[in-house]
């Protein structure tokens, strides 16, 4: 298991709100190698964006374990998590989730500025990510300047910048017409071709379609963990 | 990173232009305050101190005091009848801290040099008048002992006088009449006094000065002065000298509760009005303190604003890989940046502010370094401590709580 890349062991996360406690993910556990694609399916309120967050060093689960790297993310700190997220970590969102204020450019070169060292080229840098989505003749734009589609261009490529081990996309084309949804998922499936790991959460058969691997969540356990021929 | 975090927090608040520049508004009035303040208190106090100076050299003035009369008659003595010119030698002699005792003679009357005439106040004095008051002549010369012997009518022009009499010649020697109590004298010119400004006397400038023999033994025909001008040995003396004279005139006139005679010093005005500007300054600078500070409770009013509207941003940026120093740093610079704008403005402000009332009270500008520094450095203290809550609140945020912020 040289090339294993996540590992989670009985993660379980609840919310208290008042007196009624939430069980969001009930014990969940599965490994992903390297290089994989996988995707995760269930109907709303499952535990998939619950997950993610997790995963995505965004949230400390209540119990489990989770590894990452063979680094086992459960006992890092804050800043340490931050590191985390800016290493190895790439994000895209449903909801873009650029700042409106920033270019396009500006906004690709975000995590970078917080690297522990900050590269020197950081301009080039992102020049590049952007000209690898299309996007190298729309720099100076505001992101309300440019279209859905390639609002999400731009966070793929801000995901991309600090080259992480994995992307993780939930509902990435939640927010597009189903054309626009393609085109973003063939860009992300071209980023696994290339050797980068991708998780990726949608509601969409067709979408999940272009993951090797589904996991169907269902109130907040696995219920089916799929592998696509 | 405070490099980077300055970049944000300058850009953020340009975003917002009007909003940045009303949260300020409290800072720059509060800086902007301070400094006029301390301004306008320091310039006014230097004019009213070397106006005072200007008066003389530790010098005390003795009075008689207005004699209270009822129905047009004067009731008991009239104080005045008690100023004879030997009890100037006395004073000296029985006062140890005062070195001389100037007695004066003063009228109003009119002079008149060729078809000019001009009313103005004529001093009877002595030569070491000039030596109290810190008064130069610039033509000729002073009063002597020998015109006071000799009951010379000469008679020596403030600066003022001299030009509006003489309109820029040369008044040496010229003889000018002077009218008083209905009565004509001629007197010939003997000196011209360098110019000197007003004082609180009066301004010297406007006098004329002739020997006190000729004031009392000619013009008024009486045997008393109209007041003493003593000097203290030094300005440490100043205040033994006071009441050694206090002590001596009630003496003399059997006057205990000092109902008859008044004590000016030029120590005593200087302690009055500087302690007036003191208190003055105190006030003003404490409202201008709580003007700061309620600026301060601006900053975290707009600030606290920013962090909610930001929310959805500080969830990206934590997503991102932002530590919590980041987005503390990135708050605490933008509030940092807001209160030292704010401070730079309201030192301008303050500067102009204080200029023009200079100017209106036409005293020298200053602007004390000191003064300008502990503003701008309470306005940057008030910028971190106001923005430190909202900046921890920002950093403290859970991501995902942020994320999910719509
Ligand atoms: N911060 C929170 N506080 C309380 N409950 C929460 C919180 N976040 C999530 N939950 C609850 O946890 C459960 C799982 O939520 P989650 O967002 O993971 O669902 P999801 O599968 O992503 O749904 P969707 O498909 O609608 O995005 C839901 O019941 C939700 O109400
Ligand atoms: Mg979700």
């Amino acid at each position: 298991m040289a090339n294993l890349l996540i590992q989670v062991k009985q993660l379980k996360k609840s919310y208290r709100l008042g007196k009624v406690i939430v069980e969001a993910l009930r014990g969940v556990s599965f490994e992903i190698n390297q290089g994989d694609f996988v995707s995760i399916m269930g109907p709303s309120g499952s535990g998939k964006s619950t997950l993610m967050h997790i995963l995505g060093c965004l949230d400390y689960p209540t119990e489990g374990k989770y590894f990452l790297s063979s680094q086992e993310v459960t006992q890092l700190n804050d800043s340490q998590l931050a590191l985390f997220r800016n290493q190895k970590i790439g994000f895209v969102f449903q909801q873009f989730n650029l700042l409106p204020r920033l270019t396009i450019l500006r906004n690709v070169e975000l995590p970078l500025t917080y690297n522990k060292v900050s590269p020197p080229n950081k301009r080039e840098l992102a020049i590049q990510a952007l000209e690898q989505v299309g996007l190298g003749d729309r720099l100076q734009h505001k992101p309300n300047e440019i279209s859905g589609g390639e609002r999400q261009r731009v966070a793929i490529a801000r995901a991309l910048i600090n080259h992480p081990s994995l992307i993780l996309a939930d509902e990435p084309t939640g927010n597009l017409d189903s054309k626009t949804g393609q085109d973003i998922m063939q860009m992300i499936d071209k980023l696994h071709k290339e050797g980068n790991a991708i998780v990726l959460v949608t509601h969409e058969v067709e979408i999940a379609r272009y993951a090797k691997r589904v996991i169907h969540l269902k109130d907040g356990l696995i219920e089916r963990d799929e592998v696509i021929a | 990173m405070i490099l980077q975090s300055l970049q944000i927090a300058l850009e953020s608040l340009w975003a917002n232009k009007v909003r940045s520049f009303l949260s300020m508004l409290g800072i720059i009035i509060g800086v902007g305050a301070v400094i006029a303040i301390v301004s306008v208190g320091s310039g006014s106090s230097q004019q009213v101190t070397s106006s005072i100076t200007n008066l003389g050299s530790n010098m005390i003035t003795i009075y008689p005091r207005v004699a209270r009369g009822q129905g047009g008659r004067i009731v008991g003595e009239n104080p005045q009848e008690k100023f004879s010119i030997e009890l100037a030698a006395y004073m000296e002699k029985f006062c140890p801290s005062v070195t001389q005792v100037i007695p004066v003679k003063q009228v109003s009357g009119r002079l008149i040099a060729g078809d000019i005439n001009v009313n103005a106040t004529v001093v009877g004095t002595e030569p070491e008048y000039t030596a109290v008051n810190n008064y130069e002549v610039e033509k000729g010369s002073f009063i002597s002992n020998n015109d006071n012997q000799e009951r010379n009518q000469v008679i020596v022009l403030g600066s003022q006088l001299a030009e509006d009499l003489f309109e820029g010649e040369n008044p040496l020697g010229k003889r000018i009449k002077l009218s008083y109590g209905g009565q004509s004298y001629l007197f010939e010119v003997k000196g011209v006094m360098k110019e000197k400004g007003g004082s609180l006397s009066g301004n010297l400038d406007n006098q004329a000065y002739l020997p006190l023999a000729v004031s009392l033994d000619i013009l008024t025909n009486s045997d008393y002065v109209s007041s003493y001008i003593a000097q203290a040995a030094s300005s440490e003396k100043a205040a033994t000298a006071v009441s050694e004279l206090n002590n001596f005139m009630a003496k003399v006139l059997d006057d205990e509760n000092q109902e008859q005679f008044q004590l000016m010093s030029q120590d005593e005005i200087l302690d009055t009005v500087s302690s007036v500007t003191a208190t003055m300054s105190i006030m003003l600078g404490g409202i201008a303190a709580i003007s700061l500070l309620v600026g301060g409770i601006g900053i975290m009013n707009i600030m606290l604003v920013s962090v909610t509207e930001r929310t959805r941003e500080i969830g990206v940026r934590k997503a991102l890989g932002a530590r919590n120093t980041h987005i503390l740093f990135q708050f605490l610079m933008e509030s940092l940046s807001l209160s030292s704008i704010g401070g730079i403005l309201g030192i301008i402000f303050g500067w102009i502010t204080a200029y023009f009332i200079s100017q209106v009270g036409n005293w020298p500008l200053v602007v004390a370094p000191l003064s300008v520094g502990l503003a701008f450095g309470f306005a940057l203290c008030i910028g971190i401590f106001f923005g430190l809550y909202p900046a921890m609140k920002a950093a403290k945020m859970n991501p995902v709580d942020a994320l999910r912020y719509e």
